[in-house]
């Protein structure tokens, strides 16, 4: 079982939790939907917005920005023993620091992998998520089986998502609340002893620190 | 500009348990991008957009069927509708 208790308040089961694969049945067009489809269609007619900067703001925030920010801390743990004993002891207070989260309310607790430890976040009832770090969280992080398997069997769900790890390696599993995100520290890959922070930040990937990933190899000169 | 640091979605998650930055469904994502181009194309400050959207969000009101990312992104539709009408801004 996780590790952590919940303490979640009033959320309800979201009305997705019968398919296999967290999609939606096809319905037509929701009301709100069509409301959207509208207003864009004006807004842009309007000359106050254009589809182009919708997309950008949504990529920004689906895509990049909050990976980079999670990514930015993990590499700087990777280049500064004392900004990593900060952030294992005291994570919101170090990632603060970095100028990310810190408004939001929750804790923030880093997990650190080590050789004979992975850890993996997961939100068993719905999906919190460290989002100041991570940005929006993927589809399949909300999904009821992700939710679900990753707390059963761990190392089942890792593998599915490509991470074999050896027996002797034990699996931390950590559900997160409304009050308490988690993200995971990955290990610094092997042969990335002359990289820069920058540098090594470009191959900490969203997934490695979900835990359902690992860092990029670096690129071979 | 980082995620984190727009003031417009570091309030927004905060007063909502179910409010989380999550879509079910693309629209709603569509839904977010516009009300943060838009609101920065009218100089639209936090606070009056929170009181828009908690006012929007208290008249939408609450179904148990209804999913809350779904509601959600409902309500910030309306806010957004009326806080462009005030503005002489509609069809």
């Amino acid at each position: 079982m996780s590790e952590h208790g919940h303490d979640h308040h009033d959320h309800h089961e979201h009305g997705h939790d019968h398919g296999d694969d967290g999609h939606h049945h096809p319905l037509p067009a929701s009301e709100a939907e069509l409301r959207t489809r509208a207003l864009e269609a004006l807004l842009v007619e309007k000359g106050l917005v254009s589809t182009d900067a919708i997309d950008a703001v949504i990529d920004l925030y689906v895509n990049d920005v909050g990976p980079q920010n999670g990514a930015r801390v993990v590499a700087r743990a990777w280049t500064d023993p004392d900004y990593r004993e900060r952030l294992l002891r005291d994570g919101s207070s170090a990632i603060h620091e970095m100028g990310y989260g810190g408004e939001e309310g929750h804790t923030m607790v880093v997990a650190e992998n080590t050789p004979d430890v992975h850890n993996v976040i997961v939100c068993t009832l719905c999906s919190c998520y460290p989002w100041p770090v991570l940005g929006l969280p993927p589809t399949w992080y909300k999904s009821a089986p992700y939710r679900a398997r990753v707390v059963a069997e761990p190392r089942a769900v890792l593998a599915e998502f490509g991470l074999d790890l050896p027996d002797e390696t034990e699996v931390r599993v950590w559900d997160s609340t409304a009050e308490v995100r988690y993200i995971v520290l990955p290990m610094r890959p092997e042969g990335t002893e002359g990289l820069s922070a920058d540098e090594l930040a470009e191959l900490v990937t969203r997934d490695s620190m979900i835990g359902t990933g690992l860092p990029k190899a670096p690129a071979t000169a | 500009m980082s995620a984190a640091a727009d003031p417009i979605l570091t309030e927004l998650e905060l007063p909502r348990s179910n409010g989380e930055l999550v879509f079910e469904e693309p629209w709603q994502a569509r839904a977010l991008g516009m009300g943060v181009v838009t609101m920065r194309a009218l100089g639209v400050g936090v606070g009056e957009w929170r009181d828009a959207l908690a006012t929007a969000i208290a008249e939408h009101g609450y179904d148990s069927d209804e999913d809350p990312a779904a509601a959600y992104y409902t309500a910030w539709i309306t806010a957004l509708e009326r806080l462009l009408a005030e503005r002489g801004v509609s069809a």
